[in-house]
């Protein structure tokens, strides 16, 4: 047996990255395993055409909660951040989001007098939303089982604290205003982007952008039951400007995760790579350590996991170990990727015509979906098990606004394609994934007609691919559907208290556990403190 | 009958929940009259003659959500109400196979096991659950929501209350009450099951009126609204009321007559009146103004809070949430006069299966695709259909040897476009345009039946087709949505109709809602309407 540690922590994604650093910072002794050469999961900058640099997931750091960038004091690790006025752009309309409200208004004035007048109170009224839901990411779920005393007790701190919320509101008029805010908001959290969007604005267009926004790495389409849920998480960060929570780091995400793991190391935790784990040794209902692809093994008390539940639990510590409720529970999380993505290194800068030559526009998320049915119908296809035939894309360029990610007068494409979905009914992956790579092309070239000429190379991932090279089980970008019944309490399964899992000493800290998914840093952050309080 | 110019309450809205109300609020002595729009009662709970002998369960046309303490405190069998069991649900397949369940669970057992002997396990031990979960939900039924924003002692001793009875559920019950209101019904139901069509059926009670498919999260919770039912304490069973629901509405009204209840029919309600903030009566549509003290709508809350009184006199929120709760219909209606007995290919001649529900459910993937027309402005053309013979069980309801066939049908949205082509990616204005289509729609239902009922077309005398736009023009609810509004989590209990209006009261002194648009919400309960009676007569105790 190697040297002992206090924690292992499984996974060098940013919620295993954060859990390292926090648990170093708190002076314990940490090692960090990494399957891959390389750390970040999908929030990871990787070269996979020879000078051009791609995120490979994730686009940005957006989500990442205040409270893990400054208990991490990220920001003396080198991470430096690039501002950007403009959020997303719409190739077919030419409408584009800007980060500021009043800019926004006045674009969105030449489409629709009301929805130019409903624009700053829908970006107030979500950012409060996204306020509540962040305090509520760093509440974790209390348990359900125990006496019905106590019980009710943690139930009744949890609700009181929610109601509190609106007495931190300066005047009665506003806790007013707060407290049919909390009716809203609990109104609001069940329903469907559909209904949300519908409610507020009237331009196709927009309420199609705000839409694929709300189906992020769901297998859903817009008139599902949570979408709206969706929509407000994604404004998580206080860095939403109403599309979503941005933050573009120069050198790519990759630069969020060398501070972080920068941060780590720097507190004492040891980071190995090329360390797969082959399983996690338990005994008695108590973790002893992991064992490593390579034979090793290695001992602690305390196991934080943050790879998927289902490899996790199934995979790395073995249905045995559990009761038969709680292997069936987490073999039935519904995983269901429908994400895939296509990297492309150009020769020049494409041309959109809609942007009217202005290229500002095109330095943020380019958003194919012209309507909430448009985002429907491409939900339908991936239903019955069909890559859609119109996707919904979201493309970036980000060498547009980073030099450093392609060589001089050239650029990076990254597209977000969906819906991809993991279980084809007919074919697979692998003889699908040029097709995808098409369809894809197909669409944009529409939209800018002189895109195909400028490919240098391309490569696709699809969700299988995800599966395979990054470990993301079904390619589920978020480790398990963020569904309404997949969160909080339910999240990863029912049974488990907050982030520890039947096990004594194994906790899960990826987005397989609340909050969920996202560069949020939430459950790392999260499972690190409860481990800590509750280490023997 | 005396003609009275003034009463202590008036009910505007003579379906079940009005009939309801009004004959509790008579059983405490207050004077009441009930107006209704129409020349007959029920509102959707209606039997009617449309075709010369036969009678039409023309909307609703089983029951078994009543509430049991309904039926005995307004001692409605004895006032005519007699339901009678439905056998079976029988699900033909395109193979000439079936699905039969009936209520001897032996014989169910049997023959969900030619399909899969796990699942015919599973279907007993899912039963179980189901009835621990209706069990669990039963003290949500009869209970006024509590306001989660009020710190008024009353309102947090329910709450309290209220947690404390879902903790005693048990653990595991609670993680499955939660995923039932938060999963789509298939989704839920493929934990249980593998047989697709059993699945299919099963699932099919969570679109019930519902614009959902399926698949679409929310559906599960409409699955467990329509568990909920209990005939003589057997809780899912569902019944045939003798003389069709009409039969309900008339025991109500009897009864409530027998109470000191006043009912008025072909008396429609133009306006509630009001004098500074307080409702002081009614003005009907022929100009006749009556007095009452309270005011009471069972309309839908379109109809209740923006056209029988000025909305200016709102608050603007409510006034915002009542135009945005989701009214419109899914669900269409085609009511058969048969001119014989309709013959199963898969079963041929009579029996059991004649006697219970028909439901053309036969996999999870065609109600989606019947789903998907609809989400588009599309009836579908291979809908989902749940049929009884309403004579098989209750002759009295056709001539002899003939019969009247009462079919449900998912989906025919309220709002149906001219196209009939998809396109993807242009959103045309939605055209109501139902007057040119309802054939068409009643074809695609006949002809989807024909396929497991080849003698149909020859045998039918009369068809009935009713749109959600029918719906709506004929009974008065909005959009034709047939809960008064969908069952969603965005408004249900104290969400239902709006936040801080939940309780059956309105802003107006004097002016309460007692419709389905209040919990728990729709089916034939009374619930609302009883509840709301409750409300009443706690604030005339004050």
């Amino acid at each position: 047996m190697s040297a002992a540690y206090d924690f292992i922590v499984i996974g060098g994604g940013h919620n295993g990255l954060t859990s390292a650093a926090w648990l170093a910072k708190a002076g314990r002794k940490v090692l960090l395993v990494e399957r891959r050469a390389t750390l970040g999961g999908v929030a990871a900058t990787e070269e996979l055409i020879p000078g051009f640099r791609f995120n490979v997931g994730a686009s940005d750091a957006g989500m990442l909660l205040p409270q893990v960038i400054d208990s991490l004091e990220l920001e003396h690790h080198g991470l430096e951040f690039i501002e950007n006025p403009v959020a997303a752009f719409d190739p077919i309309t030419g409408l584009t989001i800007w980060r500021d409200a009043e800019k926004t208004q006045q674009e969105l004035s030449k489409f629709s007098a009301k929805d130019a007048n409903t624009w700053p109170e829908y970006v107030n009224q979500s950012g409060r939303f996204a306020d509540i839901l962040t305090q509520m990411a760093s509440l974790a779920p209390p348990a359900l089982k125990g006496s019905p005393t106590n019980l009710l007790l943690a139930w009744a701190r949890l609700a009181l604290r929610l109601r509190a919320l609106g007495g931190k509101e300066p005047s009665p008029a506003i806790r007013g205003q707060f407290k049919s805010s909390m009716m809203e908001f609990l109104r609001v959290l069940p329903m469907s982007a559909y209904q949300f969007l519908n409610e507020r604005f009237e331009s196709n267009a927009l309420k199609g952008m705000l839409a694929s926004v709300a189906l992020t790495g769901l297998d859903q389409g817009p008139r599902a039951a949570g979408t709206a849920f969706m929509l407000l998480y994604h404004q998580l960060g206080r860095r939403s400007d109403g599309f979503r929570s941005t933050r573009v780091a120069r050198g790519g995400v990759g630069e969020l995760i060398e501070a972080l793991a920068e941060a780590a190391m720097d507190a004492g935790a040891e980071i190995r790579t090329d360390s797969g784990v082959s399983a996690i040794l338990a005994e008695s209902g108590r973790v002893r350590g992991v064992r490593l692809n390579s034979g090793d093994e290695i001992r602690a008390n305390t196991i934080l996991s943050s790879a998927d539940p289902r490899t996790t639990f199934l995979d790395l510590l073995g249905a045995p170990q559990l009761t038969p409720l709680t292997s069936r529970r987490i073999r039935n999380i519904k995983l269901r990727g429908t994400t895939a993505s296509i990297h492309l290194a150009l020769n020049g800068l494409p041309d959109f015509p809609s942007a009217g030559g202005d290229t500002q526009r095109l330095t943020a998320a380019i958003v194919i979906c012209p309507s909430m049915d448009y985002a429907e119908h491409a939900h339908d296809d991936a239903k019955y098990g069909r890559i859609s035939e119109h996707p919904i894309i979201e493309a970036r360029i980000p060498s547009l606004l980073d030099s450093s990610l392609a060589p001089v007068g050239q650029h990076t494409m990254s597209i977000i394609f969906r819906f991809a979905p993991y279980r084809l009914r007919a074919n697979d992956w692998d003889s699908e994934r040029e097709r995808l790579g098409d369809i894809a092309l197909d669409t944009l070239s529409k939209f800018s007609p002189n895109l195909r000429s400028l490919i240098a190379d391309r490569r696709i991932i699809t969700p299988l691919d995800y599966e395979r090279e990054y470990g993301l089980a079904e390619g589920s970008i978020h480790q398990g559907q963020m569904s309404l019944d997949q969160l909080h309490l339910m999240r990863p399964v029912p049974g488990f208290v907050a982030y520890r899992s039947p096990i004594d000493g194994l906790y899960l800290c990826g987005a397989g556990a609340h909050p969920g998914g996202g560069v949020t840093g939430a459950p790392g952050l999260n499972a690190a403190m409860q481990a800590l309080r509750e280490m023997r | 009958m005396i003609d009275r110019m003034n009463y202590d309450a008036i009910v505007i809205g003579g379906g079940h929940n009005g009939l309801v109300n009004a004959a509790y609020l008579a059983r405490s002595g207050l004077s009441v009259l009930v107006l209704e729009q129409r020349h007959v009662l029920g509102g959707a709970t209606v039997t009617e003659e449309i075709f010369p002998g036969f009678k039409f369960t023309v909307f609703s046309y089983v029951v078994s959500l009543l509430r049991p303490e309904i039926i005995r405190e307004l001692e409605l069998p004895r006032h005519g109400l007699t339901i009678l069991p439905l056998e079976s649900t029988i699900t033909p397949l395109p193979n000439g196979d079936y699905i039969y369940r009936g209520s001897d669970p032996h014989e169910t057992f049997r023959n969900i096991q030619r399909f899969s002997p796990r699942d015919a396990e599973a279907y007993r031990e899912y039963g179980h659950t189901m009835y621990q979960m209706a069990k669990a939900v039963k003290y949500i039924l009869g209970i006024r929501p509590p306001d989660p924003t009020s710190l008024h002692p009353r309102e947090l001793l329910a709450l309290l209350k209220l947690g404390k009875h879902f903790l005693s559920i048990g653990e595991d019950n609670l993680y499955t009450l939660v995923k039932l209101m938060t999963m789509s019904s298939a989704e839920f139901l493929e934990e249980w099951f593998e047989t697709d069509p059993l699945i299919a059926t099963m699932s099919a009670s969570g679109i019930i009126g519902t614009f959902l498919g399926p698949r679409s999260p929310g559906s599960a919770y409409v699955l467990l609204h329509h568990y909920m039912g209990e005939i003589d304490g057997v809780f899912r069973a569902w019944g045939f009321a003798k003389g069709g629901t009409g039969a309900i509405s008339e025991a109500i009204a009897n009864s409530g007559r027998e109470l000191g209840a006043e009912i008025r029919t072909e008396a429609k309600v133009a306006k509630v009146l009001m004098r500074g903030d307080r409702a002081t009566g009614v003005v009907l549509e022929s100009g006749e103004e009556i007095q009452a003290r309270l005011v009471i709508s069972s309309l839908d809350p379109k109809l209740t809070f923006l056209k029988l009184i000025d909305p200016s006199q709102l608050p603007d929120d409510l006034v915002r949430i009542v135009r945005n709760f989701e009214t419109q219909g899914s669900s269409g209606k085609v009511n058969l006069a048969l001119d014989a007995a309709p013959d199963l290919s898969c079963w041929p001649g009579d029996g059991p299966h004649l006697r219970g529900a028909i439901s053309v459910s036969p996999s999870v993937d065609y109600i989606e695709r019947a789903y998907d027309e609809a989400k588009y402005g599309q009836f579908s053309r291979r809908p989902y259909i749940d049929a009884i013979i309403p004579s098989m069980i209750d002759p009295g309801m056709a001539p002899p040897g003939k019969h009247v066939m009462s079919c449900f049908v998912q989906y025919a949205p309220y709002k149906v476009h001219k196209y009939t082509s998809r396109q993807a990616n242009k959103e045309e204005p939605a055209a109501e345009n139902w007057d040119g289509q309802r054939e068409a729609f009643g074809d695609a239902v006949v002809d989807t039946l024909s396929e497991y009922i080849p003698n149909l077309k020859k045998i039918i005398l009369h068809r009935q087709v009713l749109s959600p736009r029918d719906i709506e023009e004929k009974i008065g609810m909005t959009g034709g949505n047939i809960f008064q509004g969908e069952l969603s989590l965005s408004q249900l209990f104290f969400l239902r109709p709006a936040p801080g209006y939940a309780q059956y009261r309105t802003p107006i002194q004097g002016y309460y809602q007692c419709g389905s648009a209040t919990h728990p919400g729709g089916g034939i309960t009374g619930a609302p309407g009883r509840l709301a009676a409750m409300e009443i007569l706690r604030d005339l105790r004050k």
